[in-house]
């Protein structure tokens, strides 16, 4: 954020290179659909990113510890949902690459459960594969498509064949068609910073303690997801330099209206009160329900 | 025809012995033993008495059958319909075939000289059944049977056939020959009924197939594609960039015979046929039907990507080359002429080219769309089945169907209420939950993972008794602290199908760390098992 105050010609400057990056001439407006998806409406993360994610890129996710990768996998599948959510009505179908092993460990995607998280299943196409290599072509071939609203791919082994110029290769795909792809590291447990690629992002995502709310006895029930998220990478924008890499940022992932919220919003925002997840508000009302 | 599969050996001859009849008999030999006079069916201490020098091998019969089949595939290169003759023998209906290979008398010279290029001694003849075919190439003198011969001619010049020519058992020949029948000519004329009541009536059977009075079929190995292309060449093909452009102009072949009766590949083979008489088939299939060439050709492009990657650089294997080059569509579908317009790409028919693309690379069972099963159980509730074959269900419905919100799919209110039987199946598209009226009640972590472990672990838990929640657990050797904890959720299993199978208490528990998962005791306390075991099975975000 103490960024924000350089000057205007700088970002303008910062923006046409971001458009020579993405291919097109310096001149030539981005086309529409590269606009970012916002990610929830007055987001913290949407903030920091400029608006949100690009469609046209390749963002990264990698779980923060050895037993995240469930949460990486509900933090991906939540982006893919927004996108999928943003995109044209031709692009239906979400595509998730699993490879063997991935699945092995943490488990295969499952149906009933992907619908509740407020991802449709019946789009969803689901591509086992059996190495990080075929992993990789398989995401290429999938990022060509312009029938996809995101493509997810989750390779467990993947320091061994990505780098930089397999990451260049899905980036290029990616911006051809316009298609959001993301690179789920699922068995890079903090590893995230030893990566380098050309993706346009990378997260490093922790489970975190949600928002509980009270039981009529015993322990208090679960409520929504909630993840600590650590922005590892921002490639381009204006405020690529405008974060701090070892911030903290709690989410929420709201299944329901399949959006994304401050978990602990600043008490200034006047999002912050009257909401229905905070554990203090839902307690409150609870006991006047009661 | 006729092949035996005893491969010339440098000089000394060679037999095969096998148990006949509890001796070591001879069971095929070669040519250079034939020559010296020894027969199958030999036994094999007068065969050694007679030619010392005799080197004997013991008879493989799955190898032989194997070396069969592959003969038989081989034999497709003549024409599509080609049957196993057990043991030794293969069927090929020519029918409309053998003007390809300048006639019936020249498509048997080089059927045998192709085989005999390959190492076997074969015997090829052609009639116009596949009875008097089979009896020629083992008892005649004659090769040919020319098919426009009638009756009385015909009979003329199978009447000195033996009976064996006949298919007949070793019993019934020698009571025939009690009687002094040997010939085909001497029954041919007799009277049928004495024949019959002593040795049965299939010989009549026989008879009437050997003469052409009855039809019988033969039963092909494969069917015969409903489209096919080929491409013979004088030499043979070796690199897999040729290879590749034969299959594309084959392909525009294919499209060709397709738009002409409006049908579209949903099944597609390629077979290559090396010289020395190997065959390799490499099939792939479409999500719906596929008649462009440049399309098919990059599906076997994958396909052929996929084998090399999987066995080594060298997956054609092409040795001295592919002489016959085949595509063949092996099943088809209707497809109407498309109004394609200039400049919209058609997405649907993207991603049916990317499902296609990746299931000839990666295997079609690879590419799965989920769909649902309406049972409790929750590993059953939802199947991954090919998303080739639901692809046009889905187009199908889509076409129908108004374009929806996504989100009215999504359930409106989480369950609260919990430990009670959930009665309603669980559901993409689960049922209303109840309503407490207001809004604000709080929301709820969904009541299914998004990710099920492929089966049940065990876990180590720690729970009161009888029915109590989890307090801790040991899942993976990481010990986990229940925090927070909404359960059970009881799932009863399908009575009617399994006496064993025990109830489950599923819980969802979040540990200290902020993990979530979906956990269950398995068995009631007491009234099913005396100890509940517990299990992780699913993990939330």
């Amino acid at each position: 954020m103490s960024q924000r105050g350089s000057s205007a010609r700088v970002d303008f400057l910062r923006q046409r290179i971001a458009r020579i990056e993405a291919g097109g001439s310096a001149e030539s407006t981005l086309p529409h659909q590269d606009a970012p998806v916002s990610l929830g409406e007055n987001f913290s993360l949407d903030r920091m990113l400029h608006g949100g994610l690009r469609r046209g890129a390749l963002h990264e996710i990698a779980p923060g510890r050895a037993g995240d990768g469930a949460a990486a996998s509900g933090f991906a599948l939540a982006l893919s949902a927004r996108f999928a959510a943003k995109a044209a009505e031709s692009r239906s179908s979400i595509i998730w690459i699993v490879e063997d092993y991935a699945r092995l460990e943490n488990g295969a995607p499952y149906g009933p459960g992907l619908a509740l998280h407020g991802v449709d299943p019946t789009r969803l196409v689901l591509v086992h594969t059996l190495n990080a290599k075929e992993s990789l072509w398989a995401m290429e071939e999938a990022l060509k498509c312009r029938a996809a609203a995101a493509v997810i791919g989750e390779i467990w082994s993947l320091e061994k064949a990505y780098g930089l110029a397999a990451s260049r290769r899905l980036v290029l795909a990616a911006q051809k068609s316009g298609t959001p792809g993301l690179m789920l590291a699922s068995g890079m447990a903090r590893g995230a910073h030893k990566l380098s690629s050309s993706a346009q992002t990378r997260f490093e995502i922790f489970s975190c303690v949600g928002p509980r709310l009270a039981a009529a006895r015993g322990l208090p029930l679960p409520g929504l997801a909630c993840w600590s998220l650590r922005i590892v990478k921002a490639r381009a924008g204006p405020d690529r330099f405008g974060f701090d890499r070892d911030k903290l940022l709690s989410i929420l992932w709201d299944h329901e209206e399949a959006c994304f919220r401050d978990a602990f919003p600043l008490p200034l925002s006047s999002h912050a009160r009257n909401r229905s997840d905070h554990p203090a508000d839902a307690r409150a009302r609870r006991a006047e329900v009661a | 025809m006729r092949a035996q599969g005893a491969r010339k050996s440098p000089d000394a001859p060679l037999a095969t012995v096998a148990k006949i009849d509890n001796a070591q008999r001879l069971s095929a030999v070669d040519v250079r033993a034939k020559v010296l006079g020894l027969k199958p069916g030999m036994s094999l201490p007068d065969a050694r008495a007679m030619h010392p020098a005799l080197v004997c091998v013991d008879a493989d019969a799955r190898a032989e059958a194997q070396t069969l089949e592959d003969i038989a595939d081989w034999c497709r290169r003549f024409t599509p319909l080609a049957a196993l003759d057990a043991p030794d023998g293969v069927m090929l209906d020519v029918s409309g075939a053998a003007h390809l290979f300048g006639g019936e008398a020249k498509l048997l010279m080089e059927v045998e000289a192709r085989l005999e290029a390959q190492g076997f001694c074969a015997r090829a003849a052609l009639a116009s059944t596949p009875e008097a075919a089979w009896a020629l190439a083992r008892y005649g003198t004659l090769r040919l049977l020319p098919p426009d011969l009638d009756e009385t001619e015909r009979a003329r010049r199978l009447a000195d056939l033996p009976l064996a020519a006949l298919r007949l058992d070793a019993a019934t020949i020698s009571d025939l020959a009690q009687a002094g029948l040997r010939r085909i000519g001497d029954i041919m004329l007799r009277p049928r009924a004495p024949i019959a009541a002593r040795c049965g009536g299939f010989i009549h059977a026989r008879l009437d197939g050997l003469l052409g009075r009855v039809k019988t079929p033969i039963s092909p190995r494969f069917e015969a594609p409903p489209y096919l292309a080929e491409r013979r060449f004088l030499d043979g093909v070796t690199h897999r960039e040729d290879i590749a452009a034969t299959i594309l102009s084959l392909a525009h072949d294919l499209a060709e015979l397709l738009v002409r009766h409006s049908e579209g590949a949903r099944r597609l083979k390629v077979s290559l046929f090396r010289v020395d008489g190997l065959v390799k088939h490499f099939e792939v299939g479409a999500s719906r039907p596929l008649r462009e060439p440049k399309l098919i050709a990059r599906l076997f492009d994958e396909r052929i990507d996929a084998a090399c990657a999987s066995n080594g650089d060298d997956a054609l294997d092409a040795g001295y080359g592919f002489d016959v080059i085949r595509l063949a569509a092996l099943t088809a579908e209707r497809k109407d002429p498309e109004q394609t317009g200039w400049n919209d790409p058609n997405d649907a028919a993207d991603l049916a080219d990317l499902i296609d693309r990746l299931g000839a690379r990666l295997g079609l069972r690879r590419v799965s769309r989920l769909a649902f099963n309406p049972v409790h159980a929750p590993e059953f509730a939802v199947i991954a089945s090919p998303a080739a074959d639901l692809q046009k269900l889905n187009s199908r419905e889509s076409n129908s169907r108004q374009p929806q919100n996504p989100r009215a799919k999504l359930p409106r209110k989480a369950d609260a209420g919990s430990g009670r039987r959930r009665s309603a199946p669980v559901s993409f598209a689960p049922p209303p939950r109840p309503d407490f009226g207001d809004e604000d009640a709080g929301k709820y972590l969904p009541s299914r993972p998004i990710r099920l472990l492929q089966r049940p672990e065990p876990i180590d838990a720690i729970a009161c008794v009888p029915d109590g929640p989890p307090l801790r657990f040991r899942w993976r050797r990481v010990m986990h602290e229940v925090a927070a904890l909404e359960g059970p959720e009881r799932i009863a299993p399908e009575w009617w199908k399994s006496k064993t199978a025990l109830t489950r208490d599923y819980f969802r528990a979040e540990d200290t760390e902020g993990q979530r998962f979906w956990l269950f005791r398995e068995g009631l306390f007491n009234s099913e098992t005396a100890r509940p075991r517990w299990f992780m099975h699913g993990l939330f975000a």
